[in-house]
């Protein structure tokens, strides 16, 4: 008897002990576990679509919707034949484990030509203290396979916020903003404010770039470009710039040719003087009018919001700047696209709870707009909001962390 | 038997050890609530709350004066928040608090992939950009610094607090 309650006593113990064990394991794992769910944008951990917390989407000219995600430290491409209901085995651009550009602005770019050659850009922090390098890559079997990442210049400074641009002849136009001019100013004894925006074309599919030439020096070094074409062999690039005083306002360049840029112009003096990153860079859209059409924040003396101006003579002047969104809502990250019934514009808008995406269109080349309707939501973090158009339809892309990836028809101005 | 019994207490010594010994230096956590926790446990002390991020240029230069700041103004409670996008890079926001002699602050990192909704409970219309500092002076008034501060504004202010008797 003495010996089976000894035996029980020492089985409970161990039970007690193992139970404090666990329970002490757990108020320290509980936690971590907790904190990593609720301090991560992703669902999850893997490198599938679910677990992607920035997804950009591209139609090819065959109307094969193509995406491409960061998710598990890794960039990862798959297609869908059916407008987004199913999709292709996702394949990974590379097998090493990438550490990722995780900036608000980031997010990998891709575009795919006539024969389908995929072409890829995308940032990856090269160091400790979070200097960024610009990756390319390519596929020419369909999406089966990449070329060997390859970075978009020799240049070892920090390279981030690039942007891929598929030209008419199937030149790849890239820029990106670049810091490699801080190190010679800095030398002279001279202060380097921002960055530089640079560019490069690819004439093999993105497989190689040619060498990179500013466009224009002391950018904004810490927000996304807009990037369109205002007729074959013209790429127009929009940032925000720094203009005198450190006020960061946006500017335009127009390029001659591919490799030539034009003079830079301003979109609209916010009078946003600022030494910060805003993380929030602007949305370019060119119509077939020819028509620049911007979308931008800002919170300048002149005004504070979103903002949309248009101009009908390849940027030398724009128009009088109209709001965008309720100024209640902090309405945030606008995306603009010229679609094939007219112009759409979305942005998001929180309430304290709940993000909404927003739309509104316009079927005059920008001069009015149609009143903002929310056309989603989320109740968890989530990544900008697209815009991607097949040609025929246009279709807001955006990834929630709540719900998922979602790519859905909207109304375009038809 | 009574190894594995005594390796247990000793694991679960260790456990409590090692999280009562490096709790006073870890980041705190910044979740849904942490703002008025900021506000409450400085009620009555002219704070300055300073946010900044690991990949912002400007951060980096103005980081190091604020550490002298702190340094040269006891009198001034001094909170860093880590605003970054994705927090959990406890490593590389240490080693920047501490170059910067900011580690004996109170420090915090955003640890709510819902950034949008951490800045709403701070500020309705603050949309992410960094640096960006907030002045609390004793009577609760807070005066919002958009971008780098200048030390000399700082130095203003805190005179003006530190003249105020309680």
């Amino acid at each position: 008897m003495i010996d089976r309650l000894n035996r029980g006593n020492k089985a409970m113990l161990r039970t007690g002990l193992l139970g404090t064990i666990a329970f002490a394991l757990s108020l320290t794992a509980a936690p971590a576990q907790m904190n990593h769910q609720h301090a991560s944008e992703a669902a999850c951990d893997e490198s599938v679509l679910r677990c992607a917390s920035k997804v950009t989407p591209t139609f090819a000219p065959d109307g094969t919707l193509w995406l491409a995600w960061m998710a598990g430290g890794q960039v990862s491409v798959a297609s869908s034949k059916d407008g987004g209901h199913s999709f292709s085995i996702p394949v990974q651009v590379s097998k090493e484990h990438l550490n990722l550009d995780w900036g608000p602005d980031a997010r990998p770019k891709i575009v795919v030509d006539r024969k389908g050659c995929i072409a890829l850009a995308f940032s990856v922090f090269r160091d400790k203290a979070f200097n960024g390098q610009v990756l390319t890559t390519r596929s020419t079997d369909g999406g089966k396979s990449f070329d060997e990442l390859r970075p978009i210049t020799s240049s070892n400074e920090s390279q981030r916020f690039e942007a891929l641009g598929l030209d008419a002849d199937g030149s790849v136009f890239a820029a990106w903003l670049d810091k490699r001019n801080r190190v010679p100013a800095e030398q002279s004894g001279q202060k380097y404010d921002g960055a530089g925006l640079f560019f490069a074309s690819s004439k093999d599919g993105g497989a190689t770039y040619s060498e990179a030439r500013l466009a224009a020096d002391n950018t904004c070094e810490c927000c996304r470009l807009g990037l369109a074409f205002a007729a074959p062999g013209h790429p127009v690039v929009v940032f925000r710039n720094i203009f005198d005083g450190g006020v960061r306002d946006h500017a335009i360049v127009t390029f001659a040719d591919p490799a030539t840029p034009g003079e830079v112009r301003r979109v609209s003096k916010d009078d946003w003087q600022i030494a910060a990153c805003p993380h929030h860079g602007p949305s370019l859209a060119i119509s077939a009018t020819g028509t620049y059409h911007v979308t931008w924040y800002t919170n300048g003396k002149a005004r504070k919001g979103l903002f949309y101006a248009r101009s009908q003579d390849e940027g030398r002047t724009f128009s009088d700047p109209i709001p965008v969104g309720r100024a209640d809502r902090n309405p945030t990250r606008p995306y603009i696209l010229a679609g094939p019934r007219g112009m759409t514009v979305v942005w998001k808008e929180f309430d304290g709870e709940k993000t909404t995406v927003n739309l509104m269109t316009s079927r005059d080349d920008g001069q009015s707009w149609s009143k903002p309707t929310a056309v989603a939501a989320t109740t968890d973090t989530s990544d900008h909001p697209l815009l991607v158009s097949d040609g025929q339809n246009t279709f807001l892309s955006w990834m929630t962390k709540a719900d998922g990836y979602r790519i859905q028809p909207i109304g375009d101005g038809s | 038997m009574t190894r594995h019994l005594l390796a247990g207490v000793f694991l679960v010594g260790l456990l409590l050890s090692a999280t009562a010994s490096e709790a006073p230096q870890q980041l705190k956590p910044f979740v849904r609530g942490s703002w008025q926790d900021v506000l409450r446990s400085h009620a009555g002390r002219p704070t300055l709350v300073h946010f900044w991020g690991v990949t912002c240029g400007p951060c980096k230069v103005e980081l190091p004066l604020l550490g002298k700041f702190m340094t040269d103004h006891a009198g001034i409670d001094v909170v860093t928040i880590s605003a970054d996008l994705v927090p959990d890079l406890p490593g590389a926001t240490r080693s920047m608090l501490e170059k910067a002699g900011l580690w004996s602050a109170e420090n915090w990192t955003f640890s709510d992939g819902f950034v949008e909704r951490l800045r709403f409970e701070i500020d309705p219309a603050w949309q992410g950009d960094i640096p960006r500092t907030i002045l609390i002076s004793r009577d609760g008034t807070m005066t919002t610094i958009e971008g780098s501060a200048e030390m000399k504004e700082l130095e203003k202010w805190s005179d003006q607090q530190l003249a105020v008797k309680r």
